[in-house]
């Protein structure tokens, strides 16, 4: 079988491609790991069911379409770490679902607050202006800091949503600026951007303070 | 945001007007004839089909009743995604993999009022060119997420199995290949939901047999609800048929389609008599000089 050129032509290969620059070492073991997919889970609950509780309040067609959508979005973000949690040792995976803290939980009270049908603008700031902002900002922290060996599943699952996150921002950002025409609409999303954001500062992120790491001092040394 | 929220809330813009059932109800106008005899000669059969002389007007009021129906889905599978804590299935609690398959319903129900607002536009009416019957949401307000899927998802997403074959074969025979297209997509969602509320019904009530009667009491109340006084039924007098290889597809006995077969007859009898009663009243009237 085969000429003699073939028989002789070796296979042995290094075992990472010369373009293959992954490194074993990241920032978080198993138990860090999934005490942040845990936060995770959480928001992205009180995220969906948020959504899906809005839609019947708001009259505009649009927006009660795409709260429809993304409501799933996010649900498959929960289901996703839902998933993920037995795989990081947690073989209850409600043990984990928890807010990063009691500030994490008095954000989503607030985030959730509007219900009257003429404050569409107030829901889509939390939504879109403060809470998934802070997702792009944890997740794009944790995939950059991961091990892209040893969790690799996490690392792809993050890559999936923060596709989602990106779309469903700027389709909640453009959704704002059409319906921001006035001075008041103006301070009416401003003045509620800044109360959410006093509570979510407090919170420090989705995960707790180091949600996107902890700030690194410039006078140490610095270039 | 409250828990639950009550259907006179429903946001909408100013487009819409809405009704309810016994308005609708009492709405002399009808598409049932209650002379069999006054029937046959105007057309063999009362079914949606393009030879009707009213078949532009009826497809039309059909595909925006389709439309408000998707916008309440949509609004129902939300509030259910919402409404309930995750838990085991008893009290107050539904299972997370439940409130997972309501935000997918709400992004399919979405995807249906997109669908229908485009095929409305197709078909060229407007935003609100016909009242909205509010009575699909109200199913979706119970306290017990287990009527919810038996109301909704089994009684009110069967119909809409029975509604798009009805209009799938309208496109059909009308040569619209879009409105065939749509349709298709969308009967093939309305069998999953079907399934679903079979799936999750069966299997939160598994240790339940009470809650289990209970909520299949309540479907057939919002089946009868829903056959329209009959304007659904396996009957050529029926204008929606009612569509058996869909339904056992999604989880329907036959035994429980022959329920429905029966209480849509016995709608469109009560109906007819009720018509009928309406008509001798307005006879016996004198008539003005």
């Amino acid at each position: 079988m085969g000429n003699s050129e073939t028989e002789t032509q070796t296979t042995v290969r290094a075992p990472f491609t010369p373009w293959d620059r992954r490194e074993l070492p990241g920032l978080f073991d198993v138990e860090e790991t999934a005490r942040r997919v845990g936060n995770y889970k959480w928001t992205e609950m009180k995220l969906f069911e948020a959504l899906g509780g809005w839609i019947a309040t708001v009259p505009e067609l649009d927006v009660k379409m795409r709260f429809g959508t993304h409501c799933y979005h996010h649900s498959w973000h929960a289901d996703i770490w839902h998933k993920r949690l037995p795989e990081l040792r947690e073989m209850k995976p409600e043990r984990l679902t928890a807010p990063a803290n009691e500030a994490m939980e008095r954000f989503i009270e607030a985030m959730t607050e509007p219900e009257a049908a003429e404050l569409t603008i107030e829901k889509l700031v939390g939504v879109y202006r403060v809470l998934i902002p802070r997702f792009i900002g944890a997740y794009t922290y944790h995939r950059n800091n991961a091990s892209e060996i040893t969790d690799a599943p996490t690392v792809r699952f993050i890559n999936f949503i923060l596709q989602d996150e990106y779309d469903d921002w700027r389709d909640g950002e453009m959704l704002l600026q059409s319906l921001i025409t006035t001075p008041d609409h103006v301070r009416r999303a401003a003045e509620h951007q800044a109360k959410l954001e006093a509570i979510m500062v407090e919170a420090g992120g989705i995960t707790g303070p180091g949600s996107i790491g902890t700030s690194v001092s410039t006078t140490e040394g610095g270039a | 945001m409250r828990q639950f929220f009550p259907v006179d809330d429903l946001a909408r813009d100013e487009r819409f007007v809405q009704t309810n059932m016994a308005e609708r109800m009492k709405d002399a106008r009808t598409t049932v004839d209650v002379d069999a005899a006054t029937a046959k000669s105007r057309a063999s059969s009362n079914r949606l089909t393009p030879d009707r002389h009213d078949a532009s007007d009826g497809a039309r009021s059909l595909m925006h009743g389709i439309m408000v129906g998707e916008i309440q889905a949509l609004e129902g599978a939300g509030r259910t995604a919402h409404d309930f804590e995750a838990g085991d299935g008893s009290g107050d609690t539904i299972p997370f993999e439940l409130k997972l398959d309501m935000a997918r319903q709400a992004w399919d129900e979405a995807r249906h009022v997109e669908i229908s607002v485009k095929l409305s536009d197709w078909m060229g009416t407007e935003l609100g060119q016909f009242a909205e019957n509010t009575v699909l949401f109200e199913a979706a307000c119970s306290n017990d997420p287990i009527l919810r899927l038996a109301g909704v998802n089994r009684a009110l997403e069967g119909l809409a199995i029975d509604v798009f074959t009805q209009m799938k074969e309208f496109g059909n025979l009308a040569g619209d290949p879009y409105l065939e297209f749509c349709e298709d997509w969308m009967l093939a969602d309305e069998v999953t939901h079907v399934k679903m509320g079979s799936d999750w019904l069966r299997k939160v009530t598994e240790n339940d047999p009470d809650r289990r009667k209970k909520a299949l009491e309540f479907q057939q109340v919002v089946d009868k609800l829903f056959s329209f006084g009959g304007a659904r039924g396996e009957t050529d007098e029926s204008p929606i048929g009612l569509a058996r290889r869909f339904r056992e597809l999604a989880g329907f006995s036959d035994d429980e389609v022959d329920t429905i077969s029966m209480m849509d007859q016995e709608a469109l009898d009560e109906r007819k008599e009720a018509i009928r009663a309406f008509h001798a009243q307005a006879d016996a009237q004198p008539t003005p000089a």
